[in-house]
């Protein structure tokens, strides 16, 4: 089996390349081991929200120039990232998920634990604070949860919130909406996570010509006129963000979700776009496979075996590499070495294990093992025992040279090095021998 | 004790992905879904067997969990094995028919007419909701009136000639109730100069045992296949493997032999293949029929049992290499049959609510027909939409220049 480009991970980096190549007609196959992290996300996306000092950064794109040298987005350059953003927020809208953001600008999204980050593009029902005056127009917040649902705490949010510049004299009003009151049948609320209680909110409320009316009710007697109502992310899977807007027409009130424990309802949204998309643009996506090994010729990667076909190599002209970091397996880690699992491709880490992570957990520093990844060139090509894999791609958090979680970039690196590498690809298979000759066939 | 079970299940992290890919908790808020049934209640259940959960008898053991697990959890084998140990499984009158379908095929082929007849008139099918629980808006499968074993034996002697030959797993549903694909498997063979055999005894592969709860005649039956296989595979008349037409029989005999039933068939496992991956090797090493354009546009549904074992490839390059057909890939989603699940009278509005995404996306599709591996979800679609079903198998046949 023969394909143009097969795409190792199933995640926002490598969805978002393997649609780009199969769009652009390549014959493209994904493989994911399981779910990806996007399960796990905020369902807002992030470019550059913090400077190195942990200062937040207001407009990303003036600042990429100042990164180190070794960083993805160095690696890429502003325009590219511009366009790949441009191209995620184009495919998201086509599969019926808009995104946006606040111009130039970053905007705030509140976090289920009060705080404020730094992101680029958020759905609809995350309402995009300012970044620089988050609290302006705010006098009073409500936290609103559902009676019993534990993965998402008002307590919590206030606390949070409360210590943030600019809400310190913010009134909160903490309130939980009862079952009783909406007439749904929440067996075992503190049992529910996110997702069941949505189900039993569409089979017991949204089914009911007047469902949304009485939550909109609900709501506002909750809320007591509050600017701003902060509810967990618990009313749809697919449909949530309208939800939200027409809530929002028929209360008065701003309300803003927020993704609560796993499972994350608006990073689900944004997998389901991704999955759709890429089916639509002719892919194919092989799920609950994985990526043993590959067979491989001086500097081409010629094929890969997975756990389930271990027979059938699967060959491709291009590969792309993006199976994420520790939780996600694109790294592992033992006592004594870091390494990246599929191909044993190098990885930047100290060889010092004391070195791999801070003393303490969360004192406001980096760790190392927090930007360790795989060492590639500046097309993003890695290396395997001293030789560059010219076919071979990374892209997203296995890439080394950047701090995810201190500079608020994991969705910029996943989408931006995930597009960079298709283009790069695409370019490739356009240029390549075998290809005009297949062109002559057809004139 | 505690040594006595497998722990696996610890590998669970409670992320809940599973239980955002359970059709049956989409479906059935009342099902706890994949996370509580299997590892959350596995510890509970290993403390004290009282605390095991009635709600695991909704579980319709499509995998799916188990496919998107991001710690490689076998969920559905836990929930299996779990009801299995606590008597999850009602096993009455109802599972016995349903589940041994080699025990019935016979008597049903031989007297096809009239069982097809009875089975499909109004008072007969109200009196197997009322007294069984097979419920009524089903409907049932029709049984051949002559079994693709007899079928073949017209055909046995053309297959001696082919140098190459493999040994055909036929099923209980080619060769009771349609034995199309079976006779479309040897054509497409035939014209890839490759003979096929049949096992000199075959019983069924387990899946509907197992999903019923008779794991000792699943056992039984797995001992039994596996035997046929080694003599089949050993007996130097130059059989290269088993192949298979049915996603689930291909998961049974490959993975629940091991997995659930615990009857090892590590020796032989590599050798039991999919029909469709073994043409797509042939494919691949220049063995490909003549074949002609068919000029069709087909929907292609993914049998969940094909997804969890990775075998959607194989389907979707088979389907690629026939000349003049378009294929849609339609969402990965189930269809809710589940084999046996849909016919119980309790899970029929389950099964109905899960196959609901597949027959939506259906609706006003211009295609020719709906093209998937799996005769279960080939009885749901065909129900529940206006669309004639087809395996790929059958289109790579009607395509044979």
């Amino acid at each position: 089996m023969k394909y143009d480009v097969v795409v190792i991970g199933g995640g926002l980096a490598g969805l978002t390349s393997a649609i780009r190549c199969a769009e652009a007609g390549l014959r493209s196959v994904a493989i994911s081991t399981g779910e990806s992290a996007l399960a796990f996300a905020s369902g807002s996306i992030d470019v550059l929200g913090f400077h190195h000092d942990n200062r937040p950064i207001e407009e990303p794109f003036t600042q990429i120039s100042q990164l180190p040298a070794e960083h993805p987005y160095r690696k890429l350059g502003a325009e590219a990232l511009h366009q790949s953003l441009d191209f995620f927020q184009s495919q998201m809208a086509a599969a019926g998920l808009a995104m946006t953001g606040h111009g130039q600008k970053n905007h705030g999204r509140l976090t289920a634990l009060g705080a404020i980050r730094p992101a680029w593009l958020s759905q609809k029902g995350t309402r995009a604070l300012p970044l620089t005056a988050p609290a302006s127009g705010i006098g009073r917040v409500a936290v609103v949860n559902f009676a019993g649902f534990r993965d998402f705490q008002p307590t919590l949010v206030a606390a949070g919130l409360s210590r943030q510049p600019g809400f310190t004299d913010v009134a909160f009003t903490l309130a939980d909406i009862k079952a009783e009151t909406l007439n749904i049948n929440a067996r075992n609320a503190c049992e529910l996570r996110s997702l069941e209680l949505a189900h039993i909110l569409k089979r017991d409320l949204f089914s009911q010509p007047n469902g949304l009316h009485i939550l909109s009710s609900a709501l506002q007697k909750a809320a007591r006129n509050a600017d701003l109502v902060v509810i967990p992310s618990v009313l749809s899977d697919t449909d949530g963000n309208d939800l939200i807007v027409e809530l929002e027409r028929l209360s008065g009130l701003h309300i803003c979700e927020v993704a609560t424990l796993p499972p994350s309802l608006p990073g689900m949204r944004i997998a389901a776009a991704l999955k759709q998309r890429f089916r639509q643009s002719g892919g194919l996506f092989l799920e609950g496979d994985q990526v043993l090994g590959g067979q491989f010729e001086h500097d081409r990667l010629l094929s890969i075996t997975t756990r389930l076909n271990q027979d059938m190599p699967l060959s491709a002209s291009h590969f792309v590499l993006a199976t994420g970091t520790f939780f996600s397996q694109g790294l592992a880690s033992d006592r004594h070495h870091l390494q990246e699992p599929v191909f044993g491709l190098a990885v930047n880490s100290p060889q010092d294990t004391e070195q791999w992570s801070g003393e303490r957990f969360m004192d406001g520093r980096q760790h190392c093992f927090s930007r360790t990844g795989v060492i590639t060139d500046g097309g993003l090509n890695p290396y395997r025992n001293g030789q560059k894999i010219n076919n071979l791609y990374c892209a997203g958090a296995v890439l080394d040279g950047f701090n995810p979680v201190q500079e608020a970039s994991a969705g910029g690196i996943a989408i931006s090095t995930g597009w960079f590498v298709a283009e790069r690809i695409i370019s490739a298979v356009a240029h390549a021998p075998e290809h005009h000759l297949r062109g002559l066939e057809t004139c | 004790m505690l040594n006595l079970f497998d722990s696996s299940f610890d590998h669970c992290i409670k992320c809940t992905v599973c239980t955002t890919r359970c059709p049956v908790a989409e479906a059935n808020p009342d099902y706890p879904g994949p996370k509580q049934a299997g590892p959350d209640g596995e510890r509970l259940r290993i403390k004290n067997p009282q605390l095991y959960d009635v709600a695991l008898k909704y579980c319709s053991n499509c995998k799916r969990c188990e496919v998107v697990c991001p710690s490689g959890v076998q969920v559905g084998t836990v929930i299996q094995l779990a009801k299995a140990r606590h008597g999850g499984f009602s096993k009455g009158p109802r599972e016995f028919i349903l589940s041994h379908t080699d025990l019935l095929g016979p008597l049903s082929s031989a007297t096809a007419p009239l069982v097809n007849m009875a089975t499909g008139l109004k008072p007969v099918k109200k009196l197997l909701d009322k007294t069984l629980g097979i419920d009524e808006r089903q409907t049932l499968p029709k049984y051949s009136r002559q079994t693709f074993r007899s079928w073949f034996q017209s055909m046995a002697a053309r297959q001696v000639q082919f140098k190459r030959k493999i040994s055909f797993f036929h099923g209980c549903f080619t060769n009771y109730n349609d034995p199309t694909v079976g006779k479309h498997l040897v054509a497409v063979l035939n014209a890839m100069n490759i003979g096929v055999t049949l096992l000199k005894k075959e019983k069924c592969c387990g899946v509907p045992l197992i999903a019923n709860g008779f794991f000792d005649q699943a056992r039984k039956n797995a001992r039994l296949n596996l035997g046929q296989f080694a003599d089949t595979l050993n007996d130097n008349k130059g059989i290269e493997c088993i192949l298979t037409t049915e996603p689930s029989c291909a998961m049974t005999l490959r993975d629940e032999y091991p997995e659930v039933l615990q009857v090892d068939n590590h020796h032989l496992k590599e050798r039991i293949l999919l029909a469709s991956a073994f043409i797509v090797r042939e494919l691949d090493s220049g063995n490909a029929p003549k074949m002609a354009p068919v000029n069709l546009r087909v929907a292609y549904h993914s049998p969940c049992h094909l997804i969890k074992q990775g075998g959607v490839i194989y389907a979707m390059e088979l389907l690629n290499s026939i000349p003049g057909l378009e294929v849609v890939m339609l969402d990965q989603k189930c269809c809710g049959m589940s084999g046996t699940y849909g016919f119980k009278k309790e899970n029929y509005e389950t099964s109905q609510k899960i196959g609901q995404a597949v027959f939506d996306q259906l609706t006003g599709m211009a295609v020719d027909y709906v093209v998937t591996d799996c005769q279960s979800c080939k009885m749901q679609i065909e129900t529940n939409t206006s669309y004639k079903v087809l395996h790929p198998l059958t289109l790579m046949a009607q395509s044979l220049a």
